[in-house]
């Protein structure tokens, strides 16, 4: 039902990270009402507990009920803002496609379960070898299956045609949610989709060729993602379109399954959790101090405040993937993996996209640096929000230089699954 | 005898959906969304899980459903009688026609397992409840719970109000 092993555990400090972050940044915050602070705080634990079990659920009925409390949690939570409107419009679209890709993927389940007569993931991974070895099963079935849970995952890891409930979402929701979904969601959904896919259906995947399906999905998800963060002017939007893409990126490594490539699944993951931390850190400092959240907000900021402004550049280029920095890294060892396996067009892809990201991430650097803005006073921060900046900076700057220990753990974590 | 019952009931079932989908009127939708439902809780009396059918009845049949109605009655008073207007039911025929051509073949060839009623009686869904399944059972009222304190936050807040 539940399994505690240490890739469930890889996962849940994941989790834990975003969770604390997410605390962090939700005192700091000027959006929330200090009226519902209790309920708030509460949901973000009951959020986490669900992904705790999202990273660990091994029955499909676990598996549904666990992002379901993920998905309620997190409806509740991006409509948080009770009067402003555009939460109630983010908490709104995001019900609508969250119900209905759920309601998908439950249908996907029932149609597996009754195929195969269980719900734990080992034995439909056994019964499905068997089944294809003697054949007595219809494969379009099966794959038909396999495509309806895969709308559920799809959903909750915002990959094409899944994803257009994210940037309404991550654009209405109070900014430390946006963080957390965009970071901590996306993982929950990682860990939800090795464990169905390499665990469960790796057995039919010798007369399904659905490997090519998830390689066309992440080529749409990193295009569709990049091509529309090209005009964006809110960058909390910009954000949402750029954490789609990544989320394209993950899926490359998750095509073939090969321990390569899930391991560089897991690096990626928390590289990319200190890189869009951070930037969002960076967005909400600026969204209390400035009130902006527009890059026409982000102008002069290389003057006015320094630090901030270099932190963000910092990010910024982490997240396109330009050496010396961690998303480098990331990016090196998903390539890699993804190359190893001789897809070259993915990888391809993957490399142009990357550079046409270049363009709408520099666009903020360059309001931070090349343009000044009618407003010359430079702000001030809490030593406190610093320091938590400096704790997404230091490892942005040095994963990507020295990244063996994570290279390691994830290995580790992976052993277990493998067996 | 229940291949009798059986067709009786997928009849109600298949007719208070296609009705679900097709009637204009919102009102009549949920009704026969309702007959629909209650069918199905006759499918599993056919089939001997006699609490299933229970909780059928009283969960779709008696909230589910109400709440449906309650929400068109406080929400849709001017537009009652004509707010269904899809064009697009051709190419929704067309999929959900082929959803069915191919997961006919499939339970033709494929033996659906898991038909034998293991534990159905009462104490057994209790028994189980508890020991299997405690764990999706604990789950299941953290879902309860988070729904209801997100009701009460979206609801509860009012213009100004301290």
């Amino acid at each position: 039902m539940v399994r505690l092993d240490s890739f469930a555990v890889f996962f849940k400090i994941i989790i834990s990270a975003a969770t604390a972050a997410t605390i962090l940044f939700s005192v700091r915050s000027a959006e929330l009402d200090p009226e519902t602070k209790g309920e708030y705080y509460a949901l973000l634990l009951a959020v986490t507990l669900g992904m705790y079990l999202m990273a660990s659920s091994t029955h499909l009925l676990m598996i549904y009920l666990s992002l379901e409390t993920v998905s309620l949690t997190s409806y509740i939570l991006a409509g948080f803002l009770t009067h402003s409107p555009r939460s109630s419009e983010a908490a709104f679209k995001y019900i609508t496609f969250g119900a209905i890709s759920s309601g998908t993927m439950l249908f996907g389940i029932s149609l597996l379960f009754g195929m195969t007569g269980t719900g734990d993931i080992m034995l439909i991974s056994s019964r499905l070898g068997e089944m294809f070895s003697q054949g007595d099963v219809y494969p379009l079935a099966v794959l038909l299956s396999i495509t309806f849970i895969l709308a559920g995952v799809g959903y909750k890891i915002a990959s094409v045609p899944f994803h257009m409930w994210s940037p309404d979402v991550y654009e209405g929701a109070p900014i430390p949610i946006t963080a957390f979904l965009s970071v901590a969601s996306k993982s929950a959904g990682f860990a939800m989709f090795i464990r169905l896919f390499y665990s469960g259906f790796k057995s039919a995947d010798a007369s399904i060729d659905w490997s090519l399906m998830l390689a066309v999905v992440s080529a749409l998800t990193m295009t569709v993602g990049n091509l529309a963060a090209l005009p964006q002017q809110n960058v909390k939007r910009l954000l949402a379109y750029s954490s789609i893409s990544h989320g394209g990126f993950l899926l490359m490594g998750g095509v073939l399954l090969t321990s390569e490539g899930l391991q560089a699944i897991l690096i990626y993951l928390v590289i990319y959790l200190f890189m869009n931390l951070g930037a969002f850190f960076v967005v909400i400092l600026i969204a209390n101090e400035v009130g902006s959240e527009t890059i026409d907000g982000y102008r002069g900021l290389g003057s006015r405040a320094p630090l901030i402004a270099v932190s963000m550049a910092i990010f910024l280029f982490s997240l396109t993937g330009l050496p010396p920095l961690a998303g480098f890294a990331g990016k090196w060892i998903l390539f890699a993996a993804v190359i190893k396996e001789k897809l070259y067009w993915l990888a391809i892809i993957g490399l142009l996209n990357s550079v046409v990201a270049l363009y709408y991430y520099v666009r903020i650097v360059k309001a931070m640096f090349l343009e000044t803005s009618d407003d010359t006073e430079s702000l001030s921060f809490s030593p406190g929000s610093l320091v938590l900046l400096l704790v997404f900076v230091v490892p942005t700057l040095l994963l990507g230089i020295y990244w063996n220990p994570l290279y390691e753990l994830s290995r580790v974590s992976l052993g277990k699954l493998m067996g | 005898m229940s291949v009798a019952l059986f067709i009786v009931l997928a009849v109600f079932i298949l007719g208070g959906g296609l009705a679900v989908v097709v009637t204009r009127n919102v009102v009549q939708a949920a009704l026969a969304l309702l007959v629909s439902l209650v069918a199905v809780a006759g499918i599993y009396l056919v089939l001997y899980a006699e609490f299933l059918a229970l909780v059928q009845v009283l969960i779709y049949g008696g909230a589910i459903v109400i709440v449906l109605i309650f929400a068109i009655m406080l929400t849709r008073n001017a537009e009652y009688p004509r707010t269904s207007d899809n064009r697009q039911w051709p190419l929704a025929a067309l999929a959900a026609l082929g959803l069915l051509g191919v997961l006919v073949p499939s339970f033709l060839i494929n033996a659906v397992r898991g038909t034998e009623p293991s534990n159905a009686s009462f104490t057994g869904i209790g028994e189980s409840l508890f020991t299997t399944w405690a764990v999706p059972f604990e789950v299941a009222s953290l879902v309860l719970l988070v729904a209801l304190i997100g009701a009460i936050i979206i609801a509860r807040s009012g213009p100004g109000e301290n």
